[in-house]
């Protein structure tokens, strides 16, 4: 199965997202979510970054927060568009957590 | 004849919600009501950001931009343009490996002289037992 996964939120989501598993599972960063691919806690990248290699952030929702510029590496900003190409040409099944 | 202090402290992430919005909204407010009030009475705010709030205090936010609303950087420097005393816990910006660059300390931009100050969490709990009212968001 290609998971697609759409994560608003920076807390109270990581126990379910961590257990999910996938062929391909893409981690789309949105809302709160974009804090993700920034913040470090105690020095330490979240771990929703551990969980695939398939990780996106929505442009918007990162500019609006302040977090241009210092997003982690291995997360692509996408734009609105990219985020619908995503979810019809990449993921099977999409939720949202 | 009184001066009612009021903590305001945020500790919600910006823009998904509301909350950290109305706590700003609300602090800013609160030097308006003095034309509401008998002589001599008034109010003073005190607003603190702890926990993931701290994050509320990054600049270079471009919320107009995406979402067609104010940032809530906009509203921390008309906070510190109308001189409202402004504290960033400590604990919480090392946590996150926050810089004071990074986060909005004044509002000379427009015109302001008030700074916010970064503090430690006791600093901001001496402010909450001060304080007549608290609120949190």
């Amino acid at each position: 199965m290609k998971l697609g996964v759409l994560v608003s939120d920076y807390r109270n989501m990581e126990d379910t997202l961590l257990r999910l598993t996938a062929d391909t599972l893409g981690i789309i960063l949105v809302s709160n979510g974009v804090y993700h691919a920034k913040v470090k806690e105690n020095g330490k990248t979240s771990p929703v970054l551990e969980k695939s290699p398939h990780l996106y952030a929505l442009l918007e929702d990162i500019q609006t927060r302040g977090l241009e510029n210092e997003i982690d590496g291995r997360v692509k900003s996408i734009t609105y568009n990219d985020l619908v190409d995503l979810i019809f040409g990449e993921y099977e099944k999409v939720i949202w957590i | 004849m009184a001066i009612k202090k009021i903590a305001f402290i945020v500790k919600s992430l910006p823009y998904k919600t509301e909350a950290s919005r109305l706590a700003l909204t609300h602090a800013i407010a609160s030097q308006t009501v003095e034309i509401y009030l008998e002589d001599g009475d008034n109010v003073e705010p005190v607003l603190a950001f702890i926990g993931d709030g701290v994050l509320n205090c990054l600049k270079d936010q471009k919320a107009m931009n995406a979402y067609g609303v104010t940032s809530l950087e906009q509203h921390l420097k008309n906070s510190l343009l109308l001189d409202l005393k402004v504290l960033i816990c400590k604990e919480d910006i090392g946590k996150f490996s926050l810089s004071e660059d990074s986060l909005i300390m004044d509002a000379e931009d427009i015109g302001g002289e008030t700074k916010a100050n970064i503090v430690p969490f006791s600093e901001i709990m001496k402010e909450m037992e001060s304080a007549n009212h608290l609120m949190f968001f």
